[in-house]
C-alpha cells in the first residue's frame, strides 16, 4: 500500500446517513447495517463523502485537524488510521487501490 | 356500535360463533374464545372500541381456545391461533386474557410492516406524541398508566405505530399491561383506573391489564406528530431526574426498540432520522414518584 493511500467511501450511493451535533448515524445499504459513529469516526466519514472518488489520508487528517482547531499530529494521524481501519471493517470505507 | 352496546349473551355468541370483530386503531381483529375470562378482559377493556359487521375486512383472525388432550380435565390450558395455526405454547388457562394480549402483540409487530412497529409507549399532549421507547422492567407502563391519569392521551402502552414518513405516529389503544409492584402502585395513584383481574404466575410474573380511557379509543384515528423521546429508567429509592440525550444515542434506542426496522431498510432510517430529527431526546429516572415524574412531563407538554 501507499505511504500515503486514496480513501473513500465504500459506495457513497449506498450510505444515508444523519448528523446532530458532532455524531453521525449511518445506513450502509451494501450490509443492511446502521452504525452510530462517535466524533473521529464521524469527521472521518463525513469528510469521505465529501470526497466519493477518494482524498489522500495525509490531506484526510489535516482537514479533521483544521476542522477541530488542533494540529495534525502523529497522535491524531494514528487515530484517523484507526478509525479507517474500523470504517473500512464495517464496508463503509475502502482504499483505493494505487 | 361498541363492544359495551352488546348483552353478555350477545358478546359470548360472537366469541364462541362467528367471531367479535373489533377496530382497534389502524387494525381489524376479529376474535373467537370460549374462556370466560377472555369474555370479561373484553368487555371491561375493549369496552369502548368500535364492533364491525361481519362483512367488514379483518386484519387479524386469533382466536385463544382450549387445546386438545388430557390435559383439559387435569390441568387446563389456553391456546392461541392466528389464522387457525398455533405458533406458541399453550399458557395455563388462568392466563387466557393476557394471552389474547400477546397474542395481538405479536400479530402487529409481526405484520404491520406498513409502519416501523417500536416497543414503547406512545402518550400524546397538545398534538404532539411522548414515546418511551424502554426495556421490561423500566417502569415504561407504569409511567404510561401515570400519564394517563393525568389527562395525556394513551396510543398505546406496548407498540408505538411510526409512519413511514416519520412524521406521524398512529394510535393502537388497548389496555395497560401491568407486572407485579405496579399494579397496587398505579391503583393507588389512580383510584379510578379499571384494573382487570390480577393473573399470577404467568412468565412475567402477576399481570393485570387498565382499561384505556373512553377518549383515547374514540380518538383512535387522530394520529401525533412527534414530540419528545424518552428513555424511561426506574430505580427504586431513586430522586426523579431528566437529561438530555444525545440524538443519536436516541436514534440508536429507538433503532434497537424496533421489531421490523430490518425490514424497512433505508426507508426505516430515514423515517426514524426524521422522527429523531423532530423530537427532544432526553434520558429520565424516577424511583417511583408518579407525581413528580408526570409534573415534570406536564411542563414539557406546557413550554412546547
Amino acid at each position: 500500500m501507499s505511504r500515503d493511500p486514496l480513501w473513500r467511501p465504500f459506495a457513497p450511493d449506498a450510505v444515508a446517513s444523519r448528523s446532530w451535533n458532532d455524531e453521525l448515524v449511518v445506513y450502509n445499504d451494501v450490509t443492511g447495517s446502521t452504525h452510530h459513529l462517535g466524533v473521529l469516526g464521524s469527521a472521518v466519514m463525513t469528510t469521505l463523502l465529501l470526497h466519493p472518488t477518494g482524498i489522500a489520508q495525509t490531506a484526510l487528517v489535516r482537514g479533521i485537524a483544521d476542522d477541530a482547531g488542533v494540529v495534525a499530529d502523529g497522535d491524531l494521524a494514528a487515530a484517523v488510521e484507526r478509525a479507517l481501519a474500523d470504517l473500512s471493517e464495517l464496508r463503509l470505507a475502502t482504499a483505493v487501490p494505487a | 356500535m361498541i363492544v359495551a352496546d352488546l348483552s353478555a349473551g350477545e358478546l359470548r355468541r360472537r366469541l364462541t360463533g362467528p367471531g367479535l370483530r373489533i377496530r382497534v386503531g389502524p387494525v381489524a381483529a376479529e376474535i373467537r374464545s370460549s374462556f370466560d375470562a377472555v369474555q370479561a378482559g373484553l368487555a371491561l377493556h375493549y369496552a369502548a372500541h368500535d364492533v364491525l359487521t361481519a362483512g367488514d375486512f379483518a386484519d387479524f383472525r386469533v382466536s385463544v381456545e382450549r387445546p386438545l388432550g388430557v390435559r383439559r380435565w387435569f390441568a387446563p390450558q389456553a391456546l392461541f391461533r392466528f389464522d387457525g395455526n398455533s405458533m406458541f405454547t399453550p399458557l395455563p388457562a388462568a392466563q387466557a386474557f393476557p394471552l389474547l394480549e400477546w397474542g395481538l402483540n405479536w400479530c402487529v409487530s409481526t405484520h404491520c410492516h406498513q409502519y416501523i412497529v417500536i416497543h414503547a409507549a406512545v402518550l400524546e399532549r397538545n398534538g404532539r406524541a411522548l414515546l418511551l421507547p424502554a426495556p421490561p422492567g423500566s417502569g415504561k407502563s407504569t409511567l404510561c398508566a401515570a400519564l394517563v391519569a393525568r389527562g395525556w392521551r394513551l396510543l398505546s402502552d406496548e407498540l408505538a405505530l411510526v409512519e413511514l414518513t416519520g412524521r406521524r405516529i398512529v394510535p393502537f389503544p388497548r389496555p395497560i399491561s401491568l407486572k407485579n409492584r405496579s399494579i397496587d402502585t398505579v391503583a393507588r395513584f389512580w383510584p379510578d383506573a379499571a384494573i382487570g383481574a390480577v393473573v399470577p404466575d404467568t412468565l412475567k410474573g402477576s399481570v393485570a391489564h387498565v382499561r384505556p380511557p373512553v377518549d383515547s379509543v374514540r380518538r383512535g384515528d387522530e394520529a401525533a406528530t412527534p414530540g419528545w423521546v424518552v428513555l424511561p429508567r426506574y430505580e427504586s429509592g431513586a430522586t426523579t431526574r431528566i437529561s438530555e440525550l444525545s440524538k443519536a444515542e436516541a436514534f440508536m434506542r429507538l433503532v434497537e426498540s424496533a421489531f421490523n426496522y430490518d425490514i424497512h431498510g433505508r426507508a426505516g432510517f430515514e423515517a426514524l432520522a426524521e422522527l429523531v430529527d423532530a423530537s427532544a431526546c432526553h434520558a429520565f429516572t424516577y424511583g417511583g414518584a408518579l407525581d413528580e415524574a408526570v409534573g415534570m412531563f406536564d411542563r414539557f407538554a406546557q413550554a412546547a
